[in-house]
């Protein structure tokens, strides 16, 4: 009887060990699951954080960029504006420099073989022009060229216009029409004038 | 032992080998409850402790940023600053080329 009690309660126990072993098994499986989640878990705001770090950076830093090569545009800008303006008026004052009489004679020729046709009508307009100048001109025209001397400068900074007789063919040669023409061999000048660039 | 007797020692027998079973059963389930706890722990504190991380990084980051961007604008304070020399020194020379060029052009 004794044996059978013992019996009873031996396999009760062992059965109860096992049941406590396997808990103690499951409990560590669980942990070793969850540190290694964790891990995932770690890795992964870890890695989000990088991305959103270089994300912020370039912000911060292109935003800045950008807004610094702006200022640095608009100053080399207003720089060629400035010499643009002292340009227009230098061209304006040319009539009084010694540079006129030339500047003016190359500037109807250009504008006379231009138009390329007989009888070619020319317009003269400089602010403050001496007549004088107008007068000596004439004499190394062509034959059959028709001068007209405008009271005003042509386009607003003075200049040739050279046509047929019927006006069908034009050619501008005002400061403002050689300025638009040489736009971009001008800005390129004066940027290298100043810059280096 | 009379027959009654012996059958009522194995009932009292096979009763106190239930609990012990049921003890282990309930020992089983608070080793299992303490390990997901356990784990719980373990993950949240892993998860603050990256999450931490996570924003010191990103301050990190804005503060450099922000100080490469003040050199940035120091660099472009020091270029335009020499631009405004080159214009002062350089202007009546590149004017007269400008006008050179229109002149002859």
């Amino acid at each position: 009887m004794d044996k059978l009690h013992n019996r009873i309660l031996s396999d009760a126990k062992l059965k109860a060990a096992g049941i406590v072993e396997q808990a103690e098994e499951k409990s560590k499986q669980i942990l070793g699951e969850a540190r290694a989640q964790a891990q995932r878990d770690a890795d992964d705001i870890l890695s989000r954080a990088s991305l959103e770090a270089e994300s912020i950076r370039r912000s911060i830093l292109s935003s800045r960029i950008r807004a610094n090569r702006l200022r640095i545009l608009d100053e080399k800008n207003e720089i060629v504006q400035s010499i643009l303006r002292t340009v227009e008026k230098s061209l304006s004052d040319i009539a009084s420099s010694n540079q006129f009489d030339s500047t003016l004679k190359r500037f109807v020729a250009e504008a006379v073989e231009a138009v390329g046709t007989d009888n070619v009508v020319v317009k003269i307009g400089f602010r403050n022009a001496d007549k004088k100048s107008l007068q000596s001109l004439g004499q190394s025209l062509p034959k059959g060229t028709k001068l007209l001397a405008e009271e005003t400068a042509i386009d607003g900074l003075g200049g040739v216009v050279a046509s047929d007789p019927e006006g069908k063919m034009i050619f501008n040669n005002s400061f403002r029409a050689r300025l638009e023409r040489l736009d971009n061999q001008l800005l390129t000048t004066i940027s290298f004038a100043i810059f280096g660039e | 032992m009379s027959g009654i007797e012996a059958v009522r020692k194995i009932v009292e027998t096979e009763a106190q080998a239930k609990r012990i079973v049921e003890e282990a059963e309930s020992r089983a389930q608070e080793i299992l409850a303490s390990a997901s706890e356990q784990a719980q722990n373990v993950r949240q504190t892993s998860t603050a402790e990256a999450e931490q991380r996570k924003v010191q990084r990103l301050r990190e980051t804005r503060e450099k940023a922000e100080a490469d961007a003040r050199n940035s604008d120091v660099e472009t304070d020091s270029l335009l600053e020499n631009y405004k020399k080159l214009f002062e020194n350089r202007k009546d020379a590149a004017a007269k080329k400008a006008v050179e060029l229109i002149l002859g052009g």
